[in-house]
């Protein structure tokens, strides 16, 4: 059972991590902008067009990778005293009631949406020779895909935490720094981080 | 029910939805997708793709994963204890000089680190235990590191202001322009209570020993030109281009993001794997808030399209209040939300319930959101959700206790408000630079 | 499904693509009142500005899906599914306005080319109706005077659909922002200059506090009109007089919508040069280097067969009326002079 999670989360955090690269083009994407505009005098007409592209595709392919970090921000004052038991049991029906029907929606219109895009051979309409739209569209479904094996991944932790009283192991990644510390100190005082 | 009453009973269904402690962004997704097929059928699920498709094409918020990139570069290039070594030679004759240069440190480093909690552990780690050896109040010196180490979210160039420009629609230019003196004030309150206090009282915070107190200037402006420069020029230079109108957010961002990886480069602090390690936190700290985003897009348009909005808004109307009396319910209630939440939900799904009505009273939303910038700071600090103490507790000696460090924040939170009073009062503290430059 | 008493009220959201202060919002309520007090109660449009449910350069999409029923806009803003879309909203100046260029749209074939490019290639589920002829839109906002066409060079400019094309092709860095946008960005240095529509709508968003070159005639948006549009499943099921009503309110405020801009159009340019605006002729020059450039447009992009099929039905439309146009219409200088210098 764990091989198939780790396997989801393997491909989750490989996607999140290749498309996370985004962030470097962008920058360079734009400082070539202001560069051009300053110094060569001649501004692009792609920049505008090229930056919400690549923003749009590190946030959407990073959601998978993020949700396999537990890293989707949750209102969790209450939920952090209780159980591991708890959390989960909660957690699984969340999963069933909050999750899966908005990404099952993603993948279903989604696919339709992106569709027609390809069907009308769609550009960008914010410059004359606008980059196509469609790719940038087609991620919302594949986004969908990618959620929702992820999600199973979650819930199927659920499953195992709610039989077993422990959450299980993710594998290792890069933390927040504050994260770090905080695991660090607490390593070196003797607890159980 | 009729569509008003369902979409007020989805807001009220939220508020409960929220403390099961779901992921936020799939809770708002959740209730957007029941409300709006009971209301639309199955075209909701077309409207779920096209808001979708509205924050991925969203060019306000294309600065945010370029502000978070350019912080976890600075935060990773191990610039901040350099920093504070040499302001704390600059700051070593004044009184409670290592809380000042703390609360210096914390508004610079801050500010180029943006939304990250950060600060508050490395502060904790590096300025804490100093204080603590040179006998300072334990209180005192708990309250100077949470409150200190929340001022980047309120100094530009400050995620949270792009998330409220691209909520209100305010231009995030003048955000920043109109943050920049309310901050430094908020800084400089925090720096004169301090110093008050150390005097009136130097046994909560005694001055250094001599010996350490008498340093030649020539080694405080070697250590500053080594450390604080670089960093200040940096932040200025990104801050400049922003408000003098030479860049717009973004590009400053990616230029900013850009001069902090030369920065580190040159501090020789910076190999291939820091830049992974920040590249992939950038790409997951984005995620968290653009999905936010996109729940939150989905949730307030069905929320409209159920005209709850307007059954809110007549609500209010028809309390006949006072612009004054308005001003003050918003922000108490966005302090009382601070307490159990964090600010993210607070800008991106409770702010926008009361923009609406901001017209209706006359109120300038550039004015609303430098003082909710203000206010939002509390909810850092206040319990029981606190990510500032809670994170100085993880790092803080084991005899320090979570009750100490929440009552050394206390008189900051106190300061929040005075802040607050006092930008009221004299709103050219905050309107007058966008003003002047944008005129 | 709602359970509100709509028993005898069809309730339907139609969203503008326009700001609430934006006069064109006005027009998009003007059009709403008519088939509301036409319709005697029966239809209601719920009249909703850009971005209260989706984004301006979304609407269509919306309305496509049912997320909204109907919207308010202009055709140039679909030109991304299709270039040829642009031909329906702001085309060529082939000398025509944009009276002119509606009865093309009415009696020329435009509306059957239109119903052919919407329904057959682009397969939307949309009814559409051309209305509102929109004046001769001014060169724009610019920081120095425009004295000849190469000082649009590397300018970075603002304007939108075929009109991109064309500015692209006399040598612009071409850039398309939101309405709200442009002023700010202008003020930042990010554009050098850019055109909207006309002296109201101009006023509002606040160029002249950040330009004071107002260059008025042009060739590249010379007879725009806008586009209304609903859902073309919801539309057939309309009872056929309510269907009536809705396309007959789009000819009624497409006059009302002359009459109107006439007086606020005026006023608004008199209130601008009070504003110390310097209003000023585009030169000859730069009106041929336009008209020079529309050829190279329209001949790159008539390699595709639509667009080539429209524009041959625009020439050919154009070339007859504007013939007898010339012969019989009296020009109004003369007599402008005559009684008002
Ligand atoms: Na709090
Ligand atoms: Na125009």
């Amino acid at each position: 059972m764990n091989r198939i999670l780790f396997a989801i989360d393997a491909l989750s955090t490989w996607v999140g991590k290749a498309f996370a690269w985004s962030i470097v083009v962008l920058t360079l994407a734009i400082v070539w902008e202001v560069f051009s505009r300053y110094v060569l005098k001649t501004p692009t007409d792609w920049a505008f067009d090229v930056s919400y592209m690549l923003y749009g595709t590190l946030f959407m392919m990073a959601g998978a990778y993020t949700l396999s970090r537990n890293g989707h921000v949750r209102g969790d004052f209450l939920y952090r005293q209780w159980s591991p038991r708890t959390q989960a049991g909660l957690d699984l029906v969340l999963y069933v009631l909050f999750f899966f029907p908005g990404i099952l929606a993603l993948i279903y219109a989604g696919f339709g949406f992106a569709k027609m895009s390809w069907m009308f051979n769609e550009h960008s309409s914010n410059s004359p020779n606008g980059p196509p739209l469609y790719h940038f569209k087609t991620l919302i479904p594949i986004t969908g895909v990618l959620m929702l094996l992820q999600g199973l991944a979650e819930a199927a932790r659920c499953v195992i935490c709610l039989r077993t009283g422990q959450w299980p192991q993710r594998l290792h990644d890069v933390e927040e720094l504050e994260k770090v510390i905080l695991e660090q100190k607490a390593h070196e005082r003797g607890e159980v981080a | 029910m009729t569509d008003p009453q369902l979409g007020v009973f989805m807001l009220a269904l939220f508020v409960v939805a929220i403390m099961l402690g779901f992921p936020i962004a799939f809770t708002l997704m959740a209730l957007g997708v029941g409300f709006g097929y009971m209301a639309m059928g199955d075209t909701v699920f077309q409207l779920v793709v096209q808001r979708t498709y509205s924050v991925m094409a969203n060019d306000v918020l294309i600065s945010v994963p370029l502000f978070v990139f350019m912080g976890y570069i600075i935060e990773r290039a191990n610039i901040l204890d350099r920093l504070f070594k040499s302001l704390l030679l600059a700051a070593s004759g004044l009184p409670g000089a290592l809380a000042v240069a703390t609360l210096v440190t914390c508004a610079l480093f801050a500010t180029a680190t943006g939304i990250v909690g950060a600060v508050v552990t490395l502060m904790g780690l590096l300025a804490f235990p100093a204080m603590l050896r040179y006998g300072y109040d334990e209180r005192l010196a708990a309250g100077v590191i949470c409150a200190g180490g929340c001022l980047g979210i309120l100094i530009p160039p400050s995620v949270m202001l792009i998330l409220y420009g691209a909520t209100a629609g305010v231009s995030v230019v003048k955000l920043y322009a109109g943050a920049f003196f309310p901050g430094l004030m908020l800084a400089g309150l925090y720096i004169a209570y301090v110093m008050i206090r150390a005097w009136l009282n130097p046994s909560l915070a005694p001055p250094l020993p001599k010996a350490e107190r008498n340093v030649p200037l020539g080694t405080v402006l070697g250590g500053l030109a080594t450390s604080f420069v670089p960093l200040a020029f940096l932040i200025a230079s990104v801050l400049g281009a922003i408000l003098f109108g030479l860049a717009t957010p973004s590009e400053a961002a990616a230029i900013g993001a850009l001069g902090s990886v030369f920065l580190a480069a040159v501090y020789r602090s910076l190999d291939f794997r820091k830049l992974k390690e920040s590249v992939f936190l950038t790409a997951r700290t984005s995620a968290m808030v653009c999905w936010l985003f996109v729940g939150s897009f989905i949730f307030s348009s069905i929320f409209a399209y159920l005209g709850g909005q307007a059954v809110i808004e007549k609500f209010v109307l028809d309390l006949d209040l006072t612009p004054l009396t308005f001003l003050l319910l918003t922000q108490l209630i966005i302090f009382v939300l601070g307490w159990p939440l964090e600010w993210t939900e607070i800008i991106i799904i409770f702010v926008p319930i009361f923009l609406p009505l901001l017209k209706h009273f006359d109120i300038d939303p550039l004015f609303f959101g430098l003082l909710i910038a203000l206010n939002i700071q509390t909810s850092f600090l206040s319990p029981p959700v606190a990510m500032a103490p809670f994170y100085l507790k993880g790092v803080a000696p084991a005899h320090v206790s979570i009750n100490q460090i929440f009552r050394g924040v206390m008189p900051f939170m106190g300061l929040v408000l005075v802040a607050m009073a006092l930008f009221y009062t004299f709103p050219g503290i905050g309107m007058w630079l966008p003003e002047y430059l944008y005129r | 499904a709602p359970s509100v008493s709509r028993a005898q009220t069809v309730s339907w959201k139609f969203q503008s693509t326009w700001p609430t202060k934006d006069i064109f919002h006005e027009f998009a309520v003007d059009f709403a009142r008519r088939v509301n007090e036409m319709a005697g109660g029966r239809l209601k449009l719920d009249v909703l500005a850009a971005g209260a449910v989706v984004p301006a350069f979304q609407m269509q999409d919306a309305v496509n899906a049912g997320i909204l029923d109907g919207g308010h806009g202009v055709c140039a803003y679909w030109y991304g599914k299709h270039k040829a879309f642009s031909l329906f909203g702001t085309p060529p100046a082939l000398g025509w306005n944009a009276t002119n260029f509606l009865g093309w749209f009415h009696y020329g074939g435009g509306e059957k080319l239109y119903n052919e490019l919407v329904n057959d290639i682009l397969k939307l589920n949309i009814v559409g109706f051309l209305s509102a002829p929109m004046p001769t839109q001014p060169l724009g906002w610019f920081k120095k005077e425009i004295k000849s066409a190469d000082d649009l060079k590397n300018l970075k400019y603002r304007t939108v659909g075929l009109s991109a094309d064309l500015f692209k092709e006399m040598g612009a860095a071409v850039t398309i922002l939101a309405g709200g946008e442009i002023v700010p960005a202008m003020d930042r240095g990010l554009l050098d200059a850019a055109e909207f529509n006309n002296p109201s709508s101009d006023f509002l968003l606040g160029f002249a506090d950040v330009s004071k070159f107002y260059m008025v005639q042009s060739y590249h948006q010379s007879a725009e009109s806008f586009e209304i549009i609903f859902n073309k499943r919801k539309y057939d099921a309309l009872p056929a007089e309510l269907r009536a009503i809705i396309k007959y309110a789009s000819e009624a405020a497409s006059s009302d919508m002359i009459w109107k801009a006439l007086d606020r159009y005026s006023k608004d340019l008199e209130e601008l040069k009070k504003k110390g605006v310097n209003v000023v002729k585009t030169p000859d020059s730069v009106l041929d280097a336009q008209l020079k450039a529309w050829d190279k447009v329209i001949e790159a992009q008539s390699k595709e067969a639509f667009f080539a099929k429209v524009i041959a039905s625009q020439k050919e439309w154009a070339k007859r009326t504007l013939a007898y146009e010339r012969a019989n219409n009296v020009s109004g200088d003369m007599a402008y002079k005559h009684f008002f210098g």
